[in-house]
């Protein structure tokens, strides 16, 4: 293969990240109805759209972060039997705050640093602020009492599972 | 025209944020997660086979709890076993005595979960039988052991159940030595909770919980649960009642579908009477 057809080729994939980013999006949400209660820990599961939200963030910008945030949690929404546009107001905030670790000349290093971990948790946290709050709000029950059960305990546990992407990225650009 | 165009572009990530947060706010409005009819119906028959598909990957965790709750059943089952021998003729002749009626048996429908959202509140069950096994939205749930929930959603394979554990259950309940009544919610703690039951009203941790007649959901008399603690509230009158659910939800494999549906007429009757501001049924506000 000559290294124009080389260039073209990683350029057409290049192209078509949205639709990887839209299928890759599409699978993990029906993983996470379908499958996720095989890793629950007493209840909790890692958010693996959070994570695809804040990887879009921090690789096209805040503005396409905020954008997947929004699809992502609508989509979610739709195959969860979740009140529609809960989890897509939580995304779209997830993508605002994943936005500002953006860096636009070390995109790919970040993703595979460190950094990509803090931006999961910040996200996480204000993601499950904004979610808890408006999901018990039609119920009795205690913000606080649930965030700290629920919220928390979700949070860390999406960030520990953002560390595998992040240790495949991190292999990948030392290669 | 022209400098609001430049604006928002200029704060377009702001802008962005602004939309969509504005869009999820009125879909909140207009969204119900009980309202699953038309897509959502899709959904349910969609997901509930991928579900089934998937449901021969072992759960290790979940085979654990069976395990457990299999040993602790077995043990109760032994010593109740002696019991009934003599409960079964002590019923017989008082029932010979009184001339009970033999109850007709409501018709059940046998259903397999072939999937189960239990994490993070998200408490539902995926049942795999639906509407053209004569499942309906509104239909209680129950396993030997109790109460497990409502149908919620149906598709023609498929059905969806709010389990006991939701944030949206109340279930009219009755205090079954006491005979005292309340509304069962889940405060997304193990147990249920029975809140406003004053303090002078006859409740003992280990009372079993039943559903109560003032329920147009449930029929009357389907186990709810057992009280495990009684909380006082130093200041108030009332106090708070911890129901833990007889149903273990972690190990629901198969459930029996009532073929139940509330009646009309009674809805339609309580609803008008609640509308002129005469509460029919006082203390119950039972759904």
């Amino acid at each position: 293969m000559t290294e124009f057809q080389e260039r073209s080729f990683a350029q057409s994939w290049y192209n078509l990240r949205y639709v990887i980013y839209g299928i890759t999006a599409l699978m993990l949400a029906l993983a996470h109805v379908i499958m996720l209660n095989l890793i629950s820990v007493s209840g909790i599961t890692p958010d693996l759209l959070t994570i695809l939200v804040v990887w879009i963030a921090l690789r096209e910008g805040q503005f396409t972060g905020i954008i997947a945030g929004f699809l992502c949690g609508l989509l979610f929404d739709l195959v969860s039997y979740d009140v529609i546009g809960t989890n897509a107001l939580a995304k779209t905030f997830a993508g605002f705050i994943a936005g500002f670790f953006y860096k636009e000349k070390n995109n790919e290093y970040t993703l595979g640093s460190l950094y990509f971990i803090l931006a999961i948790l910040a996200s996480s946290f204000v993601h499950n602020l904004i979610y808890f709050f408006f999901y018990i709000r039609p119920t009795e029950m205690t913000f606080w009492n649930f965030f700290f059960r629920y919220g928390i305990a979700s949070t860390l546990y999406t960030t520990v599972a953002a560390l595998f992407p992040m240790l495949v990225k991190s292999r990948n650009v030392q290669n | 025209m022209q400098r609001l165009l430049e604006f928002i572009f200029r704060f377009r990530e702001y802008s962005a944020l602004s939309a969509f947060t504005i869009i999820s706010l009125i879909m909140m409005n207009l969204g119900n997660t009980t309202d699953l009819g038309g897509y959502r119906s899709i959904v349910v028959g969609g997901i509930g086979w991928m579900q089934s598909a998937f449901s021969w990957i072992p759960n290790p965790i979940a085979l654990k709890n069976e395990n457990a709750a299999l040993r602790e059943l077995n043990l109760q089952l032994s010593d109740e076993r002696a019991k009934i021998r003599q409960s079964i003729i002590e019923n017989a002749k008082l029932r010979k005595l009184l001339e009970f009626k033999k109850s007709s048996g409501i018709p059940l429908i046998s259903a397999d979960i072939v999937g189960k959202t239990t994490t993070e509140a998200r408490n539902y069950a995926t049942i795999n039988r639906g509407e053209d096994d004569g499942v309906d939205v509104g239909m209680p749930v129950v396993t030997d052991a109790g109460l497990v929930g409502l149908v919620v959603g149906t598709s023609d394979g498929y059905s969806v159940i709010r389990l006991l554990i939701n944030r949206e259950s109340r279930i009219a309940g009755k205090i079954q030595r006491s005979r005292i009544d309340g509304i069962l919610i889940w405060d997304g703690e193990e147990a249920l909770t029975m809140k406003n039951i004053p303090k002078s009203y006859d409740v003992q941790v280990g009372d079993e919980v039943i559903t109560s007649s003032y329920s147009n959901r449930y029929p009357p008399n389907i186990k709810i649960g057992t009280v495990m603690e009684t909380r006082d509230d130093g200041t108030s009158l009332f106090r708070k009642i911890l129901v833990k659910p007889s149903v273990n939800f972690l190990t629901l494999e198969q459930v029996f579908v009532m073929k139940l549906l509330p009646n009309p007429q009674r809805i339609l009757l309580e609803r008008d009477n609640n509308k002129v501001g005469k509460p029919m049924i006082p203390q119950i506000k039972a759904r």
